[in-house]
């Protein structure tokens, strides 16, 4: 690997964070970790990326808003996004009714429990 | 009477539309009224004449007209004229016994009556016994009774009030009496001057035992059946009379529609039953679907951190090891306690337990919530009153109030920044107040009517799957009331004011 792939983890859940973190570091990835889509857009002017991980239910700003946002700026929109969430389809039916058009919007999606190894396989395939 | 004293209603009113008038009045050239309420054309009958100018009203169809015109000082100066005689509705000419058909006609109020009642606050057994009453005024009968198949086997069974205590009747739904037989064949029977009769050995037959059980002395008797909407007997509405005579053509087709009314009533009934119970699934879906967001977090944690350590163990990385063991561990005692939580906590499983703490069951019920409600990214607040605990109320009627209240208002929050607040306070010696705010999109004038009728006609059929029949239900029960505060974009408000136990 010619230089470090730098990966931006957006993740509320400290634990989870922690647990990307520490199952793609080995691997690698350069790993950052900020805890809401808000943090993510400061932090992205700061820093090139190769790949965003991005939890979908965050407070302040969620995945789904974030990942729009990043997608409609010319400068961020090649950045290859993988959602993960553990929410049900009735939260998507009542909440975001267009779950379809949202999901275009990112590169992969993962359910939770996701598996590390899907992750990883799903991260590789992206950065290729 | 005296006819120089008759005056119509362009008269009374000194009308600018009257006869002569360059733009005349439809009533001035009702020649097919001529006469009625002795005025010249609709003179004396205008109230039933479509758009009339009066009260500058211009969309004045007769139904429209009918509560203005009623109020009309006109309207009750012919009434008081024409005394008996006094018609209230138009009767096409050519019609034979006008005055009969007149007396039926009004009687339709009694029917719209029924109607309002059948629209609004709900209870079956006082629906049928304002039923039943308005079917004895209306053909004159010593009393009426409306007896529903019950039981296994089937029986008819009727309830009555008699001397203000409430009597259990019981018939056998076959054709040894003639309501039996009115259920078991499905057909109107009208027996006139019984005991004069000689029973001809076929056909409806009088069964004395019914005088006994009913308390009545019946000369005639008229059963008509209850027919659901696929036309199976669910009953007979009965009539009887101490007087001779038959009961008339007119009374049978009173019965009829009063045997329409008390279908309607039972099936509107059975529907908010069943309503009812797909609620209570759909309130337990709702928790389940809160905890499987719950679960699959866990089994995430799980997953990642079983991973990391397998790993670790493999690369002997102690450090690892210790920092995902640390996770697994607390992410264990999570579900340990979320099991736990759900087994200790469940108000559906406990029957109408009967609670002491509304702070504590609306603590635990937003904790349950927590997790959507961060899934979500709504922030969910407990403002708990002070003195409100302890208190008596129906635990599981109250949880699933506030289960459809917070998923409502979780609904209606906006994509960030939601944020719901469940709050309790004490606002009478016996009274509590508990309330669920959302800051969402607000409702706008015509889908806050619709909401707030909801829960007034308590009818499911207009609903959208929102719960509020079931809560309006439930506090109906605690002797309380409804209140809603909204507006577009400024968010929702609903407030719980119930009576303790």
């Amino acid at each position: 690997m010619p230089a470090k792939a730098r990966i931006l983890v957006v993740e509320d859940n400290m634990d989870e964070a922690k647990l990307v973190k520490m199952a793609l570091e080995p691997e690698g990835y350069e790993v950052i970790t900020t805890a809401n889509g808000k943090q993510a857009q400061e932090h992205i002017s700061k820093e090139a990326l190769d790949l965003i991980v991005l939890d979908v239910m965050m407070p302040e700003m969620d995945g789904f808003a974030f990942c729009s946002w990043l997608k409609k700026n010319k400068e961020y929109e090649n950045i290859p996004v993988i959602l993960l969430t553990g929410v049900g389809e009735h939260i998507y039916d009542s909440k975001y009714p267009l779950k379809g058009v949202m999901h275009a919007d990112a590169d992969e999606y993962l359910e939770k429990p996701v598996k590390p190894e899907d992750l990883l396989d799903t991260i590789s395939k992206l950065l290729k | 009477m005296n006819r120089s004293k008759i005056i119509n209603c362009w008269d009374f009113r000194q009308c600018a539309h009257g006869p002569g008038s360059t733009d005349p009045c439809p009533v001035v050239d009702d020649v097919a009224s001529d006469g009625v309420n002795s005025g010249k054309n609709a003179g004396r009958i205008c109230w039933t004449v479509s758009n009339t100018p009066c009260f500058n009203n211009d969309a004045n169809s007769f139904p429209q007209k009918r509560k203005i015109c009623v109020s009309c000082s006109f309207y009750h100066r012919v009434k008081r004229e024409e005394g008996e005689g006094f018609q209230y509705f138009k009767i096409a000419q050519g019609v034979q016994e006008a005055e009969a058909l007149h007396t039926t006609i009004s009687q339709m109020e009694h029917l719209i009556d029924i109607n309002n009642r059948l629209n609004s606050g709900f209870d079956l057994y006082e629906t049928i016994g304002e039923i039943t009453e308005e079917a004895r005024k209306v053909t004159g009968s010593q009393r009426s009774i409306v007896f529903l198949v019950k039981g296994d086997p089937p029986v008819l069974q009727g309830e009555f009030k008699l001397r203000g205590k409430k009597t259990l009747v019981s018939i056998p739904i076959d054709e040894n009496s003639a309501v039996g037989y009115s259920a078991s064949t499905n057909r109107i029977v009208s027996l006139g001057d019984i005991h004069k009769k000689v029973n001809a050995g076929s056909g409806p037959v009088f069964n004395k035992s019914f005088d006994a059980q009913c308390n009545c002395n019946t000369h005639s008797l008229i059963a008509v059946p209850v027919q659901d909407s696929e036309k199976r007997n669910i009953g007979v509405i009965t009539a009887v009379n101490a007087k001779k005579g038959f009961f008339s053509a007119d009374d049978e087709w009173f019965m009829c529609t009063y045997a329409n009314q008390v279908a309607l009533a039972v099936e509107k009934q059975k529907f908010l039953q069943q309503s009812i119970s797909a609620l209570r699934l759909a309130s337990i879906g709702e928790t389940v679907a809160g905890l499987s967001h719950c679960i699959k977090n866990i089994a995430h944690a799980l997953r990642g951190s079983s991973y990391i350590i397998k790993r670790a163990i493999d690369t002997n990385n102690v450090r690892d090891i210790g920092a995902a063991w640390e996770i697994l561990d607390r992410h264990i005692e999570n579900l340990a306690n979320l099991s736990l939580d759900v087994l200790s906590y469940n108000p559906e499983t406990q029957e109408g337990m009967k609670e002491k703490s509304l702070n504590g069951l609306v603590k635990h019920t937003i904790e349950l919530f927590q997790e959507e409600a961060k899934a979500r990214a709504i922030r969910l607040n407990m403002e708990a009153g002070e003195n409100v605990d302890p208190c008596l109320f129906d635990a599981r009627g109250i949880y699933r109030c506030l289960i459809n209240l917070i998923t409502n208002a979780f609904d209606s929050c906006p994509l960030s920044e939601g944020s719901v607040t469940v709050s309790t306070r004490r606002v009478g010696e016996k009274t509590l107040m508990i309330s669920v705010s959302d800051n969402g999109r607000g409702m706008d004038e015509n889908t806050r009517a619709e909401v707030f009728g909801l829960f007034e006609t308590s009818n499911p059929a207009s609903g959208s799957g929102l719960g509020l029949p079931t809560v309006a239900d439930i506090v109906k029960k605690h002797n309380g009331r409804i209140e809603l505060d909204t507006s577009p974009g400024k968010g929702t408000t609903f407030r719980l004011i119930i009576d303790e136990l």
